[in-house]
């Protein structure tokens, strides 16, 4: 529901300059939105509370050194180590906290870790995936990959029109299946680039980013080839 | 296309030998896969992957080869896990939309697993048996029983000749019927004798000559090659070319050659290949003190065959056993005159004039040998005609002729009756193997019919191949639901080449 199968995009700003996007994200209505920023609520909901999960375990631990809390009558400066660590002291306080730090407790670290880094990657795990391959014909092709979780970035390969050897489709075994692919041979490296490597959408898709590829990287030439890999 | 009724498959050849490692099924593969392209089949090959050989390829005339990854653990055999192919199979069928499952070697488990999943997902399958096998030693029975499993349960089986389709049949408790004979075939422009002119240009020099008289000339397109003369003193070279295994004759070869040197003045041998009854072969020189008249040439490549080959003019070959035999097949193109032990398949492969043969034992052996020099020195044998004749009796196209009238008849495009032959088909009463075939004169894919043919294969072994064919039937299922059928791409055809003509001569023998 929140995602699709990989579809294709293609945007031509100038006839000399193309945009392949291929995403699982879906077309945005209203109430598609809602449950996105509902998800977004609940991810953040459940990632606060793993991590004060985490939080009181390690104050129960032999290691933790007790919290060494200055008097009250001096408000401490807003942005600094004592009072975040005063407010976890009272979020720990509240009932939900108080749950929290019994079941830390009730808990050994082997079978409490495993589940909590799980929660931790579903809350940091993005929903979508894009890529996208951009073609400036003179200049070159730039591919980019979001990366797999909210903390890495975007990963983009810019390959000038000089290193290009070829643009090719490949069929290769993965897992149990056999998988077309988009690929750039770049002179001089021993590994081919993969174009969407993560999605690796099937041949409709592929078939018409490498028409459109060769169409505005070599101009003059017509976009009628059969296809052979 | 030319002919409307004539129809075209989605053939998948599936073994575990195929290049780059040389050899006879591995060559037999090849060339009827092409010569099926060339009569507008559509052929893709399945084999497991070898050092630097993975993922897919396409060979000349449009081949697609799937390397698949696999383990290796016996001679290029993968290990027979019987499921774990199921889903990269189902796969490749779906996507190159296979009809017609081909299985070749009955020691290649990817080819059994490949017959098992093809029946369950509904395809047509066909199994070529390229040797011959024993039915006492533990080995033989486990092959045999594997063998059995497989078979219960195909359309159709090839033999390359009749002694191997014999064994077969009882080796795997088959019907004969349903055994049909497609002998090997050589592509004899890779083995011309030494002196050999291509006919069409001697032809044409022929005509244009002195030939006002067309009769004639169609009659005798070419003049007879010259013959060859051998005087009482000239050096006679026999070749053998065979790796040196027990099984290939090595032991007879080591005791006959003394004998047949120590007989007959002016011969010499060449041999070629390697193995581990060499060093035997080597102390028989030593001993005997025969270099300067025995040469060992090693092991020589497929393509160097030939030029050994012609440096002879007696080609021995003192294997045990043999399904078929090709090499002597390609020995009589070149010219030799051929001494060969009577096993196996041999018997059938070449006419009389051809060989001299002799029972597998030292003393039949060496007079046979003595038999074939003295015919050469007599100038009885036209060797300089084989080749000739080995060409208009073994070609490719014949073969891959043949194995389209199989896969027609499986797949019911001809009749049962011209398939199996009229009597079979109209056997009054005789339902022993119509019940199992069906009435269309194809096996009848519904679980419970495969199931049955399972069962009579032993008391353990039938629920034991029972509960395997039930699991690959679930399997079927699951991977349905896992893996859709349209979320398979489907791979674009090579262009299909279209059959020119139709020459009546070479019919279906």
């Amino acid at each position: 529901m929140l995602t699709t199968s990989p579809h294709l995009h293609i945007r031509r700003p100038s006839p000399t300059t193309a945009e392949f996007t291929v995403t699982t994200r879906p077309q945005m209505t209203i109430p598609l939105r809602l449950l996105l920023a509902l998800v977004f609520l609940t991810r953040l909901l459940l990632g606060t509370a793993v991590l004060l999960l985490l939080y009181s375990k390690w104050t129960q631990s032999p290691y933790a050194t007790p919290l060494a809390v200055p008097p009250a009558h001096t408000p401490p400066p807003l942005l600094s180590t004592t009072t975040l660590l005063l407010n976890l002291k009272t979020l720990l306080a509240t009932p939900l906290g108080l749950f929290l730090s019994n079941l830390a407790s009730h808990t050994p670290v082997w079978a409490l870790l495993p589940p909590c880094l799980a929660a931790l990657y579903l809350c940091l795990h993005r929903v979508h995936t894009t890529e996208s391959l951009l073609v400036l014909r003179g200049l070159g092709i730039q591919t980019s990959s979001t990366g797999g979780t909210v903390l890495t970035g975007t990963s983009t390969r810019f390959i000038p029109t000089e290193k290009i050897c070829d643009v090719l489709i490949n069929e290769a075994f993965r897992g149990f299946e056999v998988r077309y692919y988009l690929v750039v041979v770049v002179d001089g490296e021993e590994d081919l680039v993969v174009v969407f490597p993560r999605l690796l959408p099937g041949r409709k898709i592929v078939e018409a980013v490498w028409r459109g590829v060769r169409g505005c990287l070599c101009e003059g030439e017509k976009d009628g080839h059969e296809v052979k890999s | 296309m030319p002919d409307k009724t004539r129809r075209t498959y989605n053939i998948a050849m599936v073994s575990d030998f195929f290049f780059p490692q040389p050899g006879g099924v591995e060559s037999h593969i090849y060339q009827l896969s092409s010569k099926l392209m060339d009569r507008g089949h559509k052929v893709i090959i399945i084999t497991h992957a070898y050092d630097g050989r993975t993922g897919i390829r396409y060979l000349t005339n449009g081949i697609k080869v799937y390397h698949v990854p696999f383990l290796v653990i016996y001679r290029s055999s993968t290990f027979p896990t019987v499921f774990s192919f199921f889903p990269m199979f189902r796969n490749i069928v779906l996507r190159e939309r296979i009809e017609i499952v081909h299985g070749h070697a009955s020691l290649s488990s990817l080819c059994h697993e490949a017959i098992l999943h093809g029946r369950t997902m509904g395809l047509r399958t066909v199994f070529t048996d390229h040797s011959l096998f024993g039915f006492a030693d533990a080995a033989s029975i486990l092959t045999n029983k594997l063998l059995k499993f497989t078979l219960s349960d195909v359309d159709h089986v090839i033999c390359v000749s009749h002694t191997c389709k014999e064994n077969t049949v009882l080796r795997a408790s088959l019907d004969p019927l349903m055994v049909s004979v497609i002998p090997n075939a050589v592509v004899a422009e890779n083995f011309r004798p030494l002196s050999y002119e291509p006919p069409s240009k001697t032809s044409t020099t022929y005509n244009t000559a002195h030939k006002p008289n067309n009769q004639a000339s169609f009659i005798h397109p070419n003049p007879p090659p010259p013959r060859l003369h051998l005087g009482p003193h000239d050096t006679i070279t026999i070749v053998v070319i065979s790796r040196l295994f027990y099984n290939k004759g090595t032991d007879l070869l080591t005791a006959a050659i003394p004998r047949i040197l120590e007989n007959h003045p002016n011969t010499r041998f060449i041999i070629a290949g390697s193995g581990p009854k060499a060093i035997d072969l080597e102390q028989m020189i030593e001993q005997n003190v025969l270099q300067d008249r025995v040469e060992m040439l090693g092991p020589v490549r497929h393509e160097e065959v030939r030029d050994v080959m012609v440096r002879g003019h007696i080609y021995l070959h003192p294997s045990l056993t043999e399904a078929f035999g090709t090499v002597i097949v390609e020995a009589a193109s070149c010219g030799l005159y051929v001494v060969c032990t009577q096993v196996g398949g041999i018997p059938e492969v070449l006419p009389s004039h051809m060989t001299v043969f002799a029972r597998p034992e030292e003393d039949d052996l060496v007079a046979a040998t003595g038999r074939a020099i003295a015919a050469l020195r007599a100038g009885k044998v036209r060797t300089e005609l084989f080749h000739e004749q080995v060409k208009s009796m073994y070609s490719w196209t014949n073969v891959a002729q043949r194995t389209e009238r199989v896969y027609n008849g499986i797949c019911g495009d001809i009749s049962e009756g011209e398939f199996y032959g009229y009597e079979a088909a109209n056997y009054p009463g005789g339902n022993s193997w119509s019940a199992i075939r069906g009435r269309s004169g194809v096996q009848s894919f519904a679980l419970i019919d495969r199931l049955k043919r399972y069962y009579g294969c032993g008391i353990w072994a039938g629920k034991l191949f029972c509960l395997c064919v039930i699991i690959d039937y679930l399997i079927f299922v699951f991977l349905e639901i896992w893996f859709p059928k349209n979320k398979i791409d489907i791979c674009p055809d090579w262009p299909r080449k279209v059959l020119k003509e139709k020459d009546p001569r070479d019919g279906v023998r």
